[in-house]
C-alpha cells in the first residue's frame, strides 16, 4: 500500500519535471547576412517547436577563436554553430570538433560544395552559402573605349591598359598579402597552377609563379595607388567612386556596389561577367564561404540535429536567395521567384562556376592563417616589382618550403 | 612700437602653425560624419556639402552602439571604482611610509606591456569560462587603473602636509582614521585628477577588451573596429561612430582640464 | 569598546602592510603570475589548434623564433619605429614648450587643444587617418598634389609604412612631450637667469648654458618614458595595417598578437613576448635608474 504511494508520487514528480524543463539550445551564429537572416526566423521556430534558442552573433574572427578556446579547453556548451570549412574546418575536424551528420539529406547540394564537407566518407557540415569570383566591370567605360568584355587574361590587360588613366585605374583586385591569396588563387588555376597538391605546397611551381607574375603585373601597372595594403574594404569605395574600370573578386560584393545609396556609379553601367579564362581554361574558385555543423561536445544532439535541418532548409534556403545572399543548394536556384528578381549575370556566373569551378580558394589545411600571410609575402613582392622580381622563384620557394613545415607540424604533409 | 606689432603677429602665425595641425584631424573627422558616403569618397575632397544626420542614425539605431557605450561605462566606472578602493590606502602607505620599493613595483605594472598578461588571461578565464563576461572585463581595465591611481595619489599625499594627521593623531584618532578623516577630505583634487585619467584610459583601452569581450560585453573601440564588417564600409558611420566614441573623453578633457594636465606630466615633472 | 581598541591599535601598527595589502595582492595575481605563465609556456610547444595539451620542449621554441627572419625583422622595426618617433616628438615637443613659456592670452585654450589628441581613442584615431591616408580618394594626397608634389603610398608601401604611422604617433604624443616640458620650464628657478642677464648672456647662451642642462633631467625622463609606450604601441598599428603590407609594419606587439591570438601558437607567442618583455624591463630599469641618480 505504502509503497504504492511513493510510486505514484515519483511518478508525478517525473512527469512534473519533465515537463517544466524548458529545452534548450546554444547556437553561435556569424554576423553575415544569413546570420541576421536566421536571427529573425529562429522566434518562429521556437514557436514551431518549444525548444529554447540561445542565439549569440559574432564577428567572424571572433566566432573562429571563441570555438577554439571552448572546444580546445573542452569548456563548450555551444550544439549548433556557423562555420567556414576551408578556413577552419580542417583544424576542427582533426580536433574532433565536428560530429558526423548522419540522417541529413545532401542530395540538392553540388558535388563540388560537398567536397570540403565531407571527411572520409562522412559529411560535417551544412554549406550554407556560396561565392565564386567574378569580374566587376565599368558598362559605360567600355563602350566609350569600344572595348568589349575581357573573356581572357590576354584580353583583360590589353583592356586594362587602354581604361587606365590618372583618374580611373584600369584594374583592380586585393593586394593586401594574405587577403589576396583567395582572389589570386583562380588565376593560379587558370594559369594550371594549384597552391597545394597532394599534401605539399606548389605555388613555386612554374605555372603558379607565372600566375603570381600576372598578378603583379597588373596591379602595379593599373592598379590603384597603395593596393598592396588594399583588401575588398579598400576597393570597393573605389570602385562606388567611379576610380576603378574592372575588379575581380568574389560575387557576394555585387548587390554593395549597385547600391545608389553608396555608389556614385549608376546601376545601369556596374557589369558582372565570368572570370577570364587563362592559358589553361577557365576554372575560378567557387568555395562554401559559411556552412552550419554540430559540435561533438553538444549534450542536446537530437535537438542539434533538428534545428540544423531547419536552419539549413530549402524554404529559408529561399528567403536568402530573395534577400541576395547567394545560397548553396541548387533548387533555390531553379525557382522562379528567385529568377525574377536576381539578377541574370548573378545567375549566370554562378552557374558557370557551379559547373567548371574549383572548390578551393586558399591552401586547404589548419594552418591556413600563417600559409596565406606566407603566400601574400610572394604576392607582395611580385607587386612591388610589376611581376618582374629576379628572387620571386628563390622567395617561393622559401616560402613553399616554410608552408610544408607547417603541414609537417600538424602532420598533414603529403596526406591528401 | 612697429616692430612690436609685427612681433606679435608672427607669433600668431607660430600659434596657428601649432594648433591648426592638432585640430585638423578632429574636424575633418567631425565633417566626415555629417557626409553621405557619395560626399567621402568624392574627388577632390568635398568642403562644401550638403550634412545628413543619416550617419548617426545608423550607428546608434541599427548598429545597436547605446549598448556599446553601456559596457563600456560599466567596466570603465566599476575599474575606477575597485581601483579607488585599492589604490588609496596603498597610495597613502607608499607616500607616508616611504615604500620605494613598493611604488616601484606598481609602476611596472604600468610599464609592462599588455600582452604579456593578456595571454595567460585568455587562457586562464576561458577555462574559468569567464570569457565574455564583465568581471573578466574589469580585472584586465583594473590593470590599467590602479597603477594610474597609485601614481597619481601617492605624490599626491605626499604634498599634504603630514601635520595636518599628526595633529588629528594628538587628539587621539588612530592613522587609519585621521586617512579617512582629515586627508582624504582634502584629497579631491587628486583624487578628481585619477579619476579622470584612468577613466579615459579605461575607456580607449582596445587590445583588452578585443581578445577578452565577444559580443556581450563588447566595448566601444572593439565595436568601431569591428565596423568594417563583412561586405561593407560605410566610411560616415565610421566617422559617426569615432566622433560618438571621443565625445566623452573629449568633454571629461574639457570640463577637468587642469587635473588632466597634472596628471598626465606628473610621469616626469615632480609638483 | 576596549576590543575595538586594540583591534584598532593592531591595524594602525601594521598599516604599511595592510593598506597596500589588496593592490599588491592584485597585481601580483593578475600581472606577476601571468608573466611566470608566460615564461613556463615559452618552454613548451603549446599549440592551441593541435588539440594537444602543452609538452615541454625546453629551448626549441627559442631556437625556432631566434631563427625566424620575421622575429628579427619585428624586433628591429619595434626599436627603429621607436628611434623615429620619439626623437621627432622630443625635438618638436620642445620647441613647442619653448614657444609657449610664456605669458599670453589664450594660452589655456592652446593647452586645451593639445590635450586632445592624448585623450583620443587611439583605434578611432587610426581609422581616420586611414581615411586620410588612402591613396586614391584621401585627403593627404590631395594636399600633395597642390603642393604639385607627386602622390605617395603612405601606408600602401612598405617603404613608407612606417614613417606614415609615426606620424600618427607623432601627431598623438608630441603635445605629451611639450606639456611635460612646459611644466618643467615653469618649474625652474629663476636665479641662474638673472645672473646671465645681468653678466649680459644673449638669449641664445641663455638657452644652451642654462635652460637645456636645467631641462635634460626632465627631458630625459620624458623621453624614456615616451620611447617604453612607444616600443608597445599595438593600437594604431593594428587598427590602420594589421602589420602589413605583408609584414612591414609588423612590430614584436603586433607579431606576439598574431601568433597567440591567430594562430593559436601559445608556445612561440610566449617567446616573442618574453622578448618584449625583457626589452620593456630593462628601458624600465632604466627609468627607476634614473629618477634615483637624479634624485627626482
Amino acid at each position: 500500500m505504502k509503497g504504492r504511494y511513493v510510486l505514484l508520487i515519483l511518478a508525478a514528480l517525473a512527469l512534473f519535471s519533465a515537463g517544466a524543463q524548458q529545452k534548450e539550445i546554444r547556437v553561435l551564429l556569424a554576423n553575415h547576412p544569413y546570420g541576421d537572416l536566421l536571427k529573425t526566423a529562429i522566434p518562429e521556430y521556437e514557436k514551431a517547436t518549444g525548444v529554447k534558442v540561445n542565439v549569440e552573433s559574432l564577428q567572424e574572427s571572433q566566432l573562429t577563436t571563441k570555438l577554439t578556446t571552448e572546444f580546445a579547453t573542452r569548456s563548450s556548451t555551444v550544439d549548433v554553430f556557423m562555420t567556414r570549412p576551408l578556413q577552419e574546418g580542417k583544424m576542427f575536424y582533426k580536433n574532433g570538433w565536428y560530429e558526423p551528420l548522419t540522417g541529413y539529406d545532401f542530395s540538392d547540394y553540388p558535388k563540388n560544395a560537398l567536397d570540403v564537407a565531407t571527411f572520409g566518407n562522412k559529411a560535417y557540415i551544412v554549406p550554407l552559402v556560396t561565392e565564386w569570383e567574378v569580374l566587376y566591370y565599368r558598362i559605360d567605360l567600355f563602350k566609350k573605349a569600344g572595348l568589349a568584355v575581357p573573356t581572357n587574361f590576354t584580353e583583360l590587360e590589353a583592356a586594362a591598359k587602354k581604361l587606365n588613366s590618372a583618374e580611373v585605374a584600369g584594374f583592380a583586385s586585393r593586394g593586401k598579402g594574405a587577403a589576396a591569396v583567395t582572389q589570386l588563387s583562380s588565376y593560379v588555376y587558370n594559369y594550371g597552377g594549384t597552391y597545394l597538391d597532394k599534401g605539399k605546397a606548389a605555388f613555386d611551381s612554374r605555372e603558379a609563379l607565372e600566375a603570381i607574375r600576372f598578378y603583379g603585373k597588373m596591379l602595379a601597372n593599373y592598379g590603384p595607388a597603395g593596393v598592396t595594403n588594399m583588401s575588398w574594404e579598400n576597393i570597393m569605395p573605389l570602385f562606388q567612386a567611379g576610380k576603378v574600370a574592372m575588379w575581380t573578386d568574389a560575387s557576394v560584393f555585387y548587390g554593395q556596389i549597385i547600391d545608389p545609396a553608396k555608389s556614385q556609379v549608376p546601376a545601369e553601367n556596374v557589369g558582372i561577367a565570368n572570370f577570364p579564362a587563362g592559358p589553361k581554361g577557365n576554372t575560378p574558385f567557387i568555395v562554401v564561404s559559411w556552412g552550419m555543423a554540430v559540435a561533438k561536445q553538444s549534450k542536446n544532439k537530437a535537438l542539434a540535429m533538428d534545428f540544423i535541418k531547419w536552419a539549413t532548409s530549402q524554404s529559408l534556403a529561399k528567403r536568402g536567395m530573395l534577400a541576395n545572399i547567394t545560397m548553396a543548394r541548387n533548387s533555390v536556384w531553379k525557382d522562379p521567384e528567385v529568377r525574377a528578381k536576381i539578377n541574370p549575370g548573378l545567375i549566370s556566373t554562378q552557374e558557370y562556376a557551379a559547373k567548371y569551378g574549383v572548390p578551393y580558394d586558399r591552401p586547404y589545411m589548419s594552418a591556413v592563417g600563417e600559409a596565406r600571410d606566407l603566400i601574400g609575402e610572394v604576392i607582395i613582392e611580385s607587386i612591388n616589382t610589376a611581376g618582374a622580381s629576379t628572387k620571386l622563384d628563390a622567395l617561393a620557394k622559401e616560402k613553399s618550403a616554410a608552408v610544408n613545415a607547417l603541414l609537417e607540424d600538424t602532420g598533414e604533409y603529403g596526406v591528401y | 612700437m612697429r616692430t612690436s606689432w609685427i612681433k606679435k603677429g608672427l607669433f600668431v602665425v607660430v600659434l596657428l602653425a601649432i594648433v591648426v595641425p592638432l585640430l585638423f584631424p578632429f574636424l575633418w573627422m567631425l565633417a566626415s560624419s555629417f557626409k553621405t558616403q557619395v560626399d567621402i569618397v568624392a574627388w577632390p575632397p568635398r568642403l562644401i556639402f550638403t550634412p545628413t544626420l543619416q550617419n548617426y542614425e545608423r550607428v546608434f539605431r541599427e548598429q545597436n552602439f547605446l549598448r556599446y557605450f553601456i559596457n563600456s561605462s560599466i567596466i570603465g566606472i566599476s575599474a575606477v571604482g575597485l581601483s579607488l578602493l585599492m589604490g588609496l590606502p596603498a597610495a597613502y602607505s607608499i607616500a607616508r611610509f616611504k615604500q620605494k620599493r613598493l611604488s616601484i613595483f606598481i609602476l611596472i605594472a604600468r610599464l609592462m606591456p599588455g600582452i604579456s598578461f593578456l595571454m595567460p588571461w585568455y587562457i586562464i578565464f576561458s577555462r574559468l569560462k569567464l570569457m565574455d563576461s564583465y568581471v573578466a572585463l574589469i580585472l584586465s581595465h583594473m590593470l590599467i587603473t590602479l597603477p594610474i591611481i597609485v601614481w597619481i595619489m601617492s605624490s599626491y599625499f605626499e604634498s599634504i602636509p603630514v601635520e595636518m594627521e599628526e595633529s588629528a593623531m594628538v587628539d587621539g584618532a588612530t592613522r587609519q582614521r585621521a586617512f579617512l578623516a582629515v586627508v582624504l577630505p582634502v584629497a579631491g583634487p587628486g583624487i578628481v585628477t585619477a579619476v579622470t585619467l584612468s577613466f579615459i584610459f579605461s575607456w580607449n583601452n582596445f587590445m583588452f577588451s578585443q581578445v577578452l569581450s565577444m559580443e556581450k560585453t563588447k566595448t566601444l573601440p572593439i565595436a568601431i573596429y569591428n565596423f568594417v564588417s563583412y561586405a561593407e564600409v560605410d566610411w560616415g558611420a565610421v566617422m559617426a561612430a569615432a566622433v560618438a566614441i571621443m565625445a566623452p573623453a573629449i568633454i571629461l578633457t574639457m570640463v577637468f582640464q587642469k587635473y588632466v594636465v597634472r596628471g598626465l606630466t606628473m610621469g616626469a615633472v615632480k609638483g | 569598546m576596549e576590543s575595538t581598541k586594540i583591534r584598532g591599535s593592531v591595524l594602525e601598527k601594521n598599516l604599511h602592510i595592510i593598506f597596500p595589502m589588496p593592490a599588491v595582492v592584485f597585481v601580483v595575481v593578475m600581472m606577476l603570475f601571468p608573466v611566470l605563465y608566460t615564461f613556463f609556456l615559452s618552454f613548451t610547444n603549446w599549440n592551441l589548434t593541435s588539440g594537444a595539451p602543452p609538452s615541454i620542449v625546453m629551448l626549441r621554441s627559442y631556437q625556432r623564433i631566434l631563427r625566424e627572419p620575421r622575429f628579427l625583422a619585428a624586433l628591429g622595426r619595434t626599436f627603429s619605429f621607436t628611434a623615429l618617433a620619439v626623437s621627432v616628438e622630443t625635438l618638436f615637443g620642445t620647441i613647442v614648450a619653448l614657444i609657449l613659456n610664456r605669458e599670453f592670452k589664450g594660452k589655456g585654450f592652446i593647452k586645451l587643444m593639445m590635450l586632445l589628441p592624448l585623450v583620443s581613442t587611439p583605434v578611432a584615431i587610426g581609422i581616420a587617418w586611414n581615411l586620410f591616408y588612402d591613396p586614391t580618394i584621401g585627403l593627404a594626397n590631395f594636399v600633395l598634389i597642390q603642393l604639385g608634389l607627386p602622390k605617395m603610398a603612405w601606408t600602401g608601401s612598405p617603404s613608407t609604412v612606417i614613417p606614415s604611422l609615426a606620424l600618427v604617433d607623432i601627431w598623438q604624443w608630441t603635445p605629451m612631450i611639450a606639456l611635460i616640458l612646459l611644466s618643467g620650464l615653469a618649474s625652474l628657478s629663476s636665479e641662474p637667469y638673472e645672473s646671465a642677464r645681468v653678466d649680459g648672456a644673449s638669449e641664445w647662451q641663455i638657452f644652451w648654458k642654462i635652460t637645456l642642462p636645467m631641462l635634460m633631467p626632465t627631458m630625459l625622463t620624458a623621453l624614456i618614458l615616451r620611447s617604453i609606450d612607444a616600443l608597445k604601441t599595438f593600437d594604431i598599428i593594428y587598427a590602420m595595417t594589421g602589420g602589413g603590407p605583408g609584414y612591414s609594419s609588423e612590430t614584436l606587439n603586433i607579431m606576439a598578437f598574431k601568433y597567440s591570438f591567430e594562430y593559436f601558437r601559445m608556445g612561440q607567442a610566449s617567446v616573442i613576448l618574453v622578448f618584449l618583455f625583457l626589452v620593456v624591463l630593462f628601458m624600465s630599469l632604466l627609468i627607476v635608474r634614473m629618477r634615483r641618480s637624479l634624485e627626482l
